[in-house]
């Protein structure tokens, strides 16, 4: 009944895929006594604040009660909560046109429209979903250079497509992560909030931002206990995956809900460690432990069921790996320019396998997948890279070609069967 | 104790049955049979079971363990497991030529490369979804040539030279060997030609996972002479072959129910 009701409401978006129609079904879901009705339908806590501060997140996009800005994924949204703009990702939005089963439409947009086929389906989608002008207007459009080079294009595009080139903002994360870089970051951030504060006409508050930044530190304590907790747990809720978290990991830092959900899912793991370490049977045939490298497929797939059916596990994923330092709120600018400078997308390969290493060790995996997203040279291009550095170790690597965002480039056959001889050899050992 | 191994691929499926009477190592194939795998898995794996069973004398309830494997080893009522081909192609492999390292086997709609330590496979790769490197493509291309495709082998070894084919989709390639035919081109050098075609592709792969001696190649391909030659010649290794190498999937499940 309840999988019935999400499966409606989906069925009438794709049957009215119109802006108006999302603002009004918007307009009802986000209301407070729906939106926790909604959100009780989900079997999990955790599962349940993702979807509440998700929707009501999306909706403060598209209610027109503050200007919107528009930006890639790895910026610091902190500067957008401070300058009180409402942030809104398009290619996180491209995962939920895939979640939502409207991608095949919308690339199809995009593909009328010229958008190369070799281009990554997440800003492929997002153009799409641009042209049905399905996204909320933005002011302004920010762009960072940090792993991916297909963003930087796209986005300006975007900016295009909207009339607001002038306010198209990219911001250069150099190579190297030391004091000259942080001043030069730090340097571009401020100048970003200038002009956030003319595209937008909202000022930046500097005792806001200090309460913002505050914020992100309590985000991040809470992320780091939760990142903990999962160094041993293996009973998760039903349906949890560490992957669909990239939205409060990314958009929501900076904010109350950030942080009440991601207490509220160590609340719910904890409980279940607790849970674990009193069951006599937990540590009978324990599952393989795998660390879970890039994005998943954001449409339907059987890809974890596959996993857990093979006594395998995915222990962690890269994506929530909490690698910048504390900020400091006497220094926002700088904190913010040494958060995007730690990122280990940023600079060689080998800071990126430096970090896996360290979750790996962390949370002593038996095997690590690497999903390579069509098109993303950023991350598909460290295949070899990482599957030798893993090899060194001793950890089998499965290197799993598919698409995050069009299912119809990706054989759910094939990558099944890639898994299951993957796990038989992890199981063999 | 009898075991059956069923490999239900895309263009055939193959069934062994396996007798071992006195231990693992002991195994014998009893019976094997090869089919077309037609549009239903199911009903392929069902008759090949029933065919192998009637080649053997043996009936099915004599059966003690049933492997399926391939692409169509999901939801085989009768199987007692599913394994996939990876595995089961290692063992195979390895039943066949102890000591195998490196398995390259090449079947109607698919390719893949597996590695193997100590009997076991510890990586593989497949290949791409498309047909390039698989036996499809040559089948394909024997019919745009109007040759038999059992005459490729003798093609291959009796002509020098050949033409480059630079189409790896199946697709292109047809019409780019229509142009060549149109343009005279000797059709023995176009032959040569698509075999190094798919050896290109799948050298690659070996070099990809990287290369340990001994080689055993599997599945149907392997029984194109001129595809092993060339595979050997660009890869520079000798190449073993088992007895029937379609059957290799098929029997490697049937030394893997031995186990269940």
């Amino acid at each position: 009944m309840v999988i019935e009701v999400r499966e409606k409401i989906k069925t009438n978006i794709r049957r009215n895929l119109d802006q108006k129609y999302f603002k009004r079904l918007l307009g009802i879901i986000a209301r407070k006594p729906v939106l926790y009705a909604y959100g009780s339908t989900f079997s999990s806590i955790s599962d349940r604040y993702l979807n509440i501060f998700s929707i009501r997140s999306i909706r403060d996009t598209y209610n027109g009660k503050n200007p919107v800005g528009f930006g890639s994924l790895f910026l610091p949204y902190e500067l957008f909560y401070a300058t009180g703009i409402t942030p809104f990702l398009p290619e996180v939005m491209a995962g939920f046109t895939a979640g939502l089963g409207i991608a095949d439409q919308t690339l199809k947009k995009a593909s009328s429209s010229w958008y190369s086929q070799d281009l990554c389906t997440f800003h492929r989608s997002a153009s799409g979903a641009i042209e049905m002008d399905l996204f909320p207007d933005p002011s302004f459009m920010v762009c960072t250079n940090l792993a991916c080079d297909a963003a930087q294009k796209s986005f300006y595009h975007y900016a295009a497509t909207y009339g607001i080139e002038k306010n198209y903002c990219l911001i250069d994360v150099p190579y190297n992560n030391n004091p000259r870089s942080i001043e030069y970051l730090a340097g571009q951030l401020k100048r970003l909030a200038e002009n956030i504060e003319g595209a937008a006409g909202k000022k930046i508050d500097m005792d806001r931002f200090a309460r913002i930044i505050e914020l992100s530190n309590e985000f991040r304590k809470w992320a780091l206990k939760v990142n903990d907790i999962r160094k041993k747990l293996l009973d998760y809720p039903p349906n949890f995956n560490g992957l669909n978290f990239i939205l409060p990991f990314h958009g929501l830092i900076g904010t109350e809900e950030a942080v009440k959900l991601y207490k509220n899912v160590y609340l719910e793991l904890s409980g279940l460690l607790s849970r674990q370490k009193e069951d006599p049977d937990a540590d009978k045939n324990p599952p393989k432990r795998i660390l879970w490298m890039h994005l998943k497929p954001y449409y339907k797939n059987e890809i974890f069921e596959t996993i857990d059916s093979g006594n395998c596990k995915v222990v962690f994923e890269e994506i929530n790996n909490v690698y910048w330092p504390r900020l400091d709120p006497k220094r926002p600018f700088e904190s913010l320019a040494l958060k995007m400078l730690s990122h280990p997308l940023t600079g060689k390969a080998s800071d990126r396998t430096a970090a896996l290493g360290r979750m790996a060790d962390d949370y002593n995996i038996d095997g690590a997948v690497l999903f390579t997203h069509w098109g993303c040279r950023q991350s598909n291009g460290s295949a070899r890279i990482i599957k030798d550095y893993f090899k060194e170790r001793g950890i089998p690597v499965l290197v799993l070609d598919g698409d995050c965002v069009d299912k119809s480039n990706s054989a759910a056959g094939q990558i099944k069967t890639r898994l299951q001889g993957y796990m038989e050899i992890l199981n063999s050992k | 104790m009898y075991t059956c191994g069923i490999d239900i691929g895309s263009v055939s499926t193959e069934a062994v049955i396996l007798e071992n009477s006195n231990g693992k190592d002991d195994a014998k194939i009893y019976s094997y049979i090869i089919s077309p795998t037609g549009a239903n898995s199911k009903i392929a794996a069902e008759k090949a079971l029933e065919k192998a069973c009637f080649q053997s004398g043996l009936d099915r309830s004599g059966i003690d363990a049933i492997v399926a494997t391939g692409y169509g080893r999901i939801n085989i009522p009768f199987a007692d497991k599913n394994i996939t081909e990876i595995s089961c192609h290692a063992r195979g492999a390895i039943s066949a030529f102890a000591g195998t390292r490196t398995v390259i086997d090449i079947g109607g709609q698919d390719s893949k490369v597996i590695k193997l330590e100590d009997g076991n496979p510890i990586d593989f790769l497949m290949n791409d979804k498309c047909a390039a490197g698989t036996g499809r493509f040559l089948e394909v291309m024997a019919r745009a040539l109007e040759i038999d495709l059992e005459s490729f082998t003798d093609i291959f070894l009796s002509t020098d030279g050949h033409v480059d084919i630079s189409s790896t989709c199946t697709v292109f390639a047809e019409s780019e060997i229509v142009s060549l035919i149109g343009q005279g081109v000797d059709k023995n050098k176009i032959i040569r030609g698509l075999i190094y075609s798919i050896v290109s592709k799948i050298t690659s792969m070996v070099e990809r996972i990287g290369l340990e001696e001994p080689v055993c190649m599997t599945g149907g391909v392997a029984k194109n002479l001129g595809v092993v030659r060339a595979l050997e010649e660009k890869l520079n290794v000798k190449i073993n072959i088992p007895e029937e190498p379609q059957i290799t999937g098929a029997l490697g499940a049937a030394y893997l129910a031995l186990n269940l």
